[in-house]
Parts: C-alpha cells; structure tokens; sequence
C-alpha cells in the first residue's frame, strides 16, 4: 500500500513538472526523437549542439547536458582516424560530464555516462592510456552501480567492460553470457523517471545476447 | 498512463501555432570558409539550429518581440546579434572569429621537450620513457634519447649541449633537489635517484628556459609528481636485482602512498660476467611516504619524504701503487623531504608554494684514506601567477637557498676538513604576452645573490615563439644564465663569482599527422669560469674566475608513431663543436664529456596478439678525447667511439600484472672511456695507466609488476591466486 502511495506521489510529481515545463518536455522530446536518424559526426553535433541550447535555458535540468556529452562521446567512436579531433570532441563532452557530476552527484545515470567517456578517452590511444582511463572508467561505474545496483546502462557498460579485457587477455568472454542473458531479461523492470530520462542501450544488450549463441 | 499524458502536452502544444519567423545565414570563417555544425539559436529559447556543409543554419519561431541570436563554435568567439522577430524572414551572415586560447596558442618550443598527459603538442610521454630500451627505467638514461645530449657512459649524468653534468639542475614539483643522482665509484655510471613511475609529465629544458629557473648554466629537468591516485592499490614489484612494496590508501580528497625497496646486484652479479671484482656488490634500501591532500576547490597540496641507505665495495687496482688492489668502500644515507601547494587565491590570482630539505652522508674509504662528505640543502619558493588577460600574464616570485657542504678527508699523512654554507637569495619576473594565437614572447629578469660569494647578479631571458603555418612554427629563446660554481671549488675559496652561460637558440618545429620534426641551432657563450692554476688545491688563491668557453651545435629529432602501424619510432642527432679553457686545462681544449655526433634511434612495435610491447633503441656517440699525460697535446687522445644496441619487452600477462625483460649491448659491443693515468711516471719515465670500462659489457633486468586494487575488478583478483 506504502509503495502504491509511493509511485502515485512520483508520478504526480512528474505530471506537475511535466505541466509546469511543456515547452521542456517538448522540445526533449522531439530531440531525443531525433537520435534515430543520426549517422555521420555532423549530425551527432548538430543533436549535441541542439541538446546545448536546452541546456543553456534549463540551467537546473541535468538531462540535456546529458544528452550533449553523450552526442560527442558518440561523435569521438564515429570520427575515423584523426585523434586531436576524436580528443576535441571529448573535451567538450568532458565540460558537460563536470557540470553534471556537480549538479546531480546521485544520479546513477551521470555515473554511467562518466565511466562511458573514460572509455571513449582510452580508445583513442589504448597503449598510451590504457592502464590510466580503464581504472577511471572502472571506478566511475562503480560509483553508478553502488547508487543504483539495477540501472541497467551501468550494468551494461560493466559488463561490455569485463568482456573487454577478457578478450583482450585472452580468456574466454562468453564466461559473462550468463550475466548478460540475465541483464538483458530484467531491462525492462527498470522504470527511468521521466519520459526524457536515459533509456538507450537495450540494442546493445541484445547485441550481446545474440553473440552468446 | 505518463506516456499518454506526454503525448497529449505535445499535441496540444501543437495546436498553438502563431506567425513563425524563418531566420538563416551562412557562417564563414574571417578567410571566407564555410563552417559547419555552428549552433544558431535565440537566446533563452529553444529555437535553433546547426549550420550544414555549406555553412548555411535556416530554422523558424513562432516568438516575437526582440531576441539575441547567439551563433557558437567551439574554438570560436560567440557571435551575438538582436534580432526582432516579426514573422518575416531575417537573413544574417556571420563571420566567426578564432578564440584564443592558451592550450591551442603558439607555445615556446626553442630548447623545450615536454611530457603529459593532457598536452596535445607533446613529443615525449612519461610512458616513453619508462618503455624506452636501454634506459631500464632510468629516466636520465631514457633522455639520452633525446638531441642535445651527450651519452657518457662512465657517468651516466645528463650532459646537454655541451654543457658538464653538474650544469643540469632537476626540480621535482617546483623545488631543486640537490642530489638527483646515487652515489657511485669513480667512473661508474650512476642512476637517478627517483622512480620514473612518481611522475606525471615533466619539462625537459636544454636551453633558454623561464628566469623561475636559476643556478643552472645548461638545462633543467622539471618534473611533476602525480596527483591523486584513482583507486586504494598495493603495488608489488620484483626484479633481477631487488624487490618494492607499494600502497596507496584513498579518503576523501586525499591520498596517502608508502613504499618499501630493496636492491641488491650480488645474486645477478654472480651469474653476469662483470669487469671489476665487486667485493660486496651494490646494496640499498629505501622507503618512501607521500601525501596529497586537495584543499578547497582548487588546491592540491603535496608532501614527499623519503630514505634510504645505499653501501657497495669494490676492488680496483691503484695505479699509484704499482697496480695494487685495494677496497673502495662507499655507503651513502639520503634523506629527502619535497612539499609544495598549488591553488587558486580569489579568481585570478594563483600561487605555487615549495619547499625541499636534503641530508646526504656519503662515507668513502679506500687503502688508508677516509673521505666524509655531507650535503644539507634547504629550499623555499613561492611564486604567484596573474592574468591580467587572456593574452597577458605576469609571474613573479621569490626564493631561498641555503646549501652547506662539509668534507673530512683523512689520508696516513693529513687531514682536510673544510666546510661552506652558503645562502642564495633570489627573486624573479616575467611576463608572457600573446599578439595573437600564432604570435607569442616571453620576456623577464632574474636576480640572485649569494651571501658566501657576497656577488648579485641580474639575468635577462627572452624568448618568442611565431606560428608559420597551421602546424609549424619557429622559436627563440636567449638568455643569460649564472651558477655558483663547483662545491669542490667553493670549500676552500669564496673569492670567485658565479659562472655565467649565454644561450642563443633557434628552432624549428612542425607536427603534422603525428609526425613531428625539430631542427634546433644555438650557441652558448661561456665565461667567467673557474680556472685552477698548478698551485695547491687548498689555496684560494688557486681560482679564478679566468676561464671561458663556447659550444655550437645543431639537434634534429623526428618522431613518426604514423607509418608504421602500431609502430614508433624517433630519432635523435646533435652535432656539437666545442673549446673550453677552465678548471686545470693548460690551454684551450675539448673537454672530455663532448662528443661530436650523438645519434639515437629509439623504435617500439606493439603487438596486440602477444599483448606485447617490444622496443629496441641504438645509440652511437662518436668518440671523445681523453689526457694521456705522456703526451704533450692535452686531451691530444681519442677513445673509442659508443655504440649500444638495446631491446626490451613487456608483455601484460593481466590487466593487473606486467611481466618485463631488457638487455642493454646485446651484441656486446666493448665500449671503453679512455684512460686513467697515474699521479707520478715510473721507472720508465712513463705515467702507468689502464683502461675505463663499463662495470660490464651487457646488462639485463627482468622484473614483474602486479597491482592489487579492491573496487572494480575481484575478477582479476581472483585469478592471481
């Protein structure tokens, strides 16, 4: 009975802020809608600049910078070839990733995007940055998964990481299969908070599911 | 149920639609060029948009009333315009101007090598250096890689453009450490004193550099320690030739790191082939404590403290007693302590504050003879930072010296026991300046007295840096640069002066496609050097201070981690001509420490199959000249020329545990340094002499590096076991 008060209260909450921020929720909306037809870098810059303006205007909103990092860490695994490039778009990401560390030191989901551009920061230059960025990447995880063990990004890019370095140590990854199978099976159980709160990342799993078999 | 409520403020906010206003133009750079992905939006809105390939941004609002139209590119100035929106349609074209900023502007690269991780412009990181062949992890090996050094391998010490060993100074986090290097035999090459793995990036100055930097006629080597550790770690490390212990422990906003080491060379030396008899080979222990504290928002404050405690004994013979051997005993005790802070004092005011204290002990005896030496070095700085803009900014700071050195020499006849404290007092300016992004000069002063010599001496130093092109560049640096001179000088006189070294330097550099190429001329004018005339050493009446000197050259480096697939290599070529008349030359002669052609090539090959990193590096100094006294011409003979092939390779067995092996002159190669003369001729009216050999012909380490940590991966942990 608690809980069921509980997640009324939530959603109202949610609805209240929804109504009070339509243009907000709106405009998210639309943009985060827009995620499906980007390709090339320009148009992860394009959404990322537009993510930008949002965030210019809701300056107590932690999910447009969100989305804003998340463009250009895109952009940087898109970029081919040039690393003073692929490191140009992950400073300004990095800017981003620094505001939301200060402005939402609980969230889970900052945490997971943090230890997501560590990880971006490494593939530019695995021999020279390896051992640094996989210890930053590792660490920031850990801080996403101990505010939230069920967010599933979190558990996502650990597990992406884990199989990672198996690979690369030659041991077998599809030792993690089971976890993923599992991670997989219970996405959906995850709620996010609002409608324009991460949701990305359930193709990944599957994708990795699906190389299981 | 939310969804459906979400999707309902859409379609409702649809339905509100006024008079749009269609706002496009098309961004250029000032030279014309199209820009794309500028973002072009109206302030406090979300209306915007990104300029595409062409440059061109089009996009509508339905707002009315008066807007900035804000247009962004990162790298760029803002462009900021009102707009009135009517409904019609504005059309803006807008030139973007080129920000400046510092990390993309013009650097001064005359005389400098830098390392770091956050530089783009580097040409060496502190990771070369470790996995540099030959250097087994010796960072003053790894920089006699570099142009502008000189290979002495009966030394081991930097020499840098024509410059001797003790004309190099290292600071580590802003303050001078007074004893770098360990104490060895008399040629026997040395090893710096501190892990290459302490630090994060490091300054690497042949020339030429900032007036922060005094007492110092040829280069400095600044090295930044690191700063905090990412996770609580323990650290095991063994090697041929001994083993360390480390741990770091985390808190909030703050970390504190202790070190164990044990070296010991009898095990290897017992199965290599060595040419001098060791009678107790080489022995050190030491232990370490740092600290590191971030206080507020901005401050980092660090504390290093270390000890250790070295001894070997070895068995040369005494070419002034007919060959006969005797025991060269040798223990040294360190102490060194380094604290620094570095913040933020209101919004444009910085300040970097430092402090060292040194106490080395070495105890030497040999046949009948005891020589005690004592160093004690304290250090303080403080130097404070102010931007005034972004294109000037002014640096100013003070520090403080004192140095005393103390040395009993007891021989079956006599006793010398002479001491000096000196107390240096100095204090500087400089102020850098941007003309713009590809235009730079830094110009400042330098003023230093010393109590002991009772001489104040000011320094000038300029230097500019102007962008050619968008990737190359050229840089002068000149200066004039003074030093006390040696302490073995300073402990029987203080009637002489500082030294004094002018350094003219000119470079080029251009990077493009990580291919980087430098081409360095200079030329250093050397006097007021201490001569020595033939009287007895403990005179002051010995010294004066009419000695001089020059040294020319050229340094090219390249460096190309682009062609070669998961390859890089570099290599360096300094050509040096060089007179000197100082210390007890007869006559205007080359030193002993130059050689003309240094060449290195450095080569490291990653391969991700074996997950190993092997490296080989070759190094060619041509030779250097030597004083036979039986000879009439002064340093009239040549030795042989150095050649050293080295390889070494890593290989990560886990993400946690690092397995290395390295061999120095594989090929064996018989390097020689000259020869020692004795003091007196014998029966033949000829002075006896023999030949300077390194301690061995080939050396190789292997060694294990595991790292533990707790968070993150168990799963490595588990597998150790």
């Amino acid at each position: 009975m608690k809980k069921i008060i509980l997640v009324i209260a939530v959603l109202l909450v949610n609805m209240v802020s929804i109504a009070q921020k339509p243009e907000f929720f709106q405009t998210m909306g639309e943009t985060l809608g827009q995620y499906a037809s980007c390709r090339t870098v320009a148009d992860f810059q394009a959404l990322g600049n537009k993510f930008q303006m949002i965030a210019n205007v809701e300056k107590a909103e932690w999910s447009p910078l969100y989305y804003h990092a998340h463009c250009f860490i895109i952009m940087s695994f898109v970029e081919q070839g040039d690393a003073v490039k692929k490191d140009s778009y992950l400073d300004e990401a990095e800017k981003s990733i620094d505001k939301l560390v200060a402005m939402a030191p609980n969230e889970a989901e900052v945490f997971a995007l943090q230890s997501f551009y560590y990880t971006a920061r490494l593939v530019v230059n695995p021999m020279e940055r390896g051992q640094k960025y996989s210890a930053l990447s590792g660490q920031a995880v850990g801080k996403a998964l101990a505010l939230d063990p069920t967010n599933p990004r979190a558990r996502l890019i650990k597990l992406q990481g884990d199989m990672g370095s198996a690979r690369f140590f030659g041991q077998d990854p599809k030792t993690f299969c089971p976890q993923a199978k599992e991670l997989l099976a219970t996405w959906d159980n995850f709620k996010p908070k609002s409608p324009i709160d991460p949701a990305w990342g359930k193709d990944q799993a599957e994708g990795i599911v699906k190389g299981c078999q | 149920m939310r969804r459906l409520f979400f999707y309902l403020l859409f379609s409702l906010a649809g339905l509100h639609v006024f008079a749009q206003t269609v706002i496009t133009g098309k961004v250029t750079e000032e030279n014309g060029v199209a820009m794309a992905g500028a973002n072009a939006y109206l302030k406090g809105t979300y209306d915007g948009t990104s300029s595409n390939e062409k440059g061109v941004f089009k996009f509508k609002s339905t707002k009315t009333g008066s807007f900035d139209l804000v247009v962004g590119l990162v790298g760029y100035e803002q462009f900021t315009r009102k707009v009135e929106l009517k409904g019609d349609t504005i059309r803006i074209n807008v030139q973007l101007k080129e920000a400046f900023n510092q990390l993309n502007a013009v650097t001064i690269t005359a005389g400098t090598f830098e390392a770091g991780d956050k530089k783009r412009a580097v040409t060496i990181t502190p990771l070369d250096m470790m996995t540099t062949a030959g250097a087994a992890g010796d960072m003053y090996g790894a920089l006699q890689t570099l142009p502008g050094t000189t290979t002495n391998g009966e030394s081991g010490r930097l020499f840098v453009k024509g410059g001797d060993s003790e004309e190099s100074q290292t600071y580590i986090d802003g303050s001078l450490v007074s004893v770098p290097y360990n104490s060895t035999a008399p040629n026997l090459a040395t090893r710096g004193r501190f892990n290459p793995f302490m630090f994060k990036g490091m300054v690497f100055s042949t020339g030429g550099y900032s007036a922060e930097y005094g007492q110092a006629l040829s280069s400095v080597l600044l090295l930044n320690t690191n700063d905090m550790p990412a996770e609580d770690q323990l650290d095991l490390s063994v090697l041929s030739v001994g083993a360390e212990v480390a741990g770091s422990k985390l808190w909030k906003n703050g970390a504190v790191t202790g070190s164990f080491g044990y070296n010991n060379l009898q095990p290897y030396m017992s199965i290599a082939p060595q040419n001098y008899h060791w009678v107790q080979a080489p022995e050190s222990a030491n232990a370490a404590i740092s600290l590191r504290q971030k206080t507020g928002k901005t401050g980092m404050f660090k504390l290093y403290s270390s000890i250790s405690r070295s001894s070997f004994n070895l068995n040369q013979e005494d070419l002034n007693q007919g060959g006969k051997p005797i025991d060269y005993e040798l223990s040294n005790n360190n102490y060194f302590l380094n604290a620094s802070w570095n913040g933020k004092l209101g919004e444009n005011w910085s300040m970097n504050s430092a402090a060292s204290f040194t106490n080395n002990k070495d105890n030497i005896g040999f046949d009948q003879t005891t020589v005690d030496k004592k160093i004690q070095g304290i250090f303080l700085k403080n130097v404070f930072t102010h931007p005034f803009s972004d294109k000037f900014i002014l640096k100013f700071g003070g520090e403080f010296s004192a140095k005393s050195f103390g040395q009993n020499v007891v021989t079956s006849t006599e006793t010398h026991d002479n001491r000096f404290i000196n107390n240096n007092f100095s204090g500087f300016t400089e102020a850098q300046v941007y003309a713009s992004s590809n235009f730079t000069t830094r110009i400042g002063a330098r003023m230093e007295y010393s109590d002991y010599l009772k001489r104040f001496k000011v320094s000038p130093r300029l230097s500019t840096a102007y962008k050619i092109s968008e990737n190359g560049q050229f840089s002068l640096a000149y200066g004039w640069f003074y030093q006390n001179p040696l302490d073995d000088y300073l402990l029987y006189t203080n009637q002489i002066k500082p030294e004094r070294a002018d350094h003219y330097t000119f470079s080029y550099q251009s990077t493009i496609n990580e291919r980087t190429i430098k081409v360095e001329l200079y030329y250093k004018d050397y006097r007021d050097l201490v001569k020595q005339n033939g009287d007895a050493f403990y005179l002051p009446t010995s010294y004066s201070n009419l000695g001089n000197g020059y040294a020319k050259g050229l340094d090219f480096f390249w460096r190309d981690n682009k062609t070669i697939k998961n390859g890089d290599y570099w290599i360096s070529y300094s050509y040096l001509d060089i007179k000197r008349n100082y210390r007890n030359f007869p006559t205007e002669a080359i030193p002993t420490f130059a050689s003309k052609h240094n060449f290195s090539v450095v080569y490291k090959h990653w391969f991700a199959g074996l997950r190993s990193l092997a490296g080989a590096n070759f190094k060619y100094s041509s030779p250097r000249v030597y004083n036979n006294p039986n000879s009439s011409v002064f340093n009239g003979e040549l030795m042989k020329p150095y050649r050293s092939l080295d390889l070494s390779w890593s290989f990560l067995y886990r993400q946690n545990i690092i397995i290395y092996g390295a061999v120095t002159n594989i090929t064996g190669f018989k390097n020689e340094f000259g020869r020692q003369y004795a003091d007196t001729i014998d029966a033949n009216g000829q002075y006896p002499s023999s030949s300077i050999k390194p301690g061995s012909n080939r050396f190789f380490v292997v060694a294990c590096f595991i790292t533990l940590t707790k968070k993150g991966k168990a799963n490595q942990l588990d597998k150790i076991e």
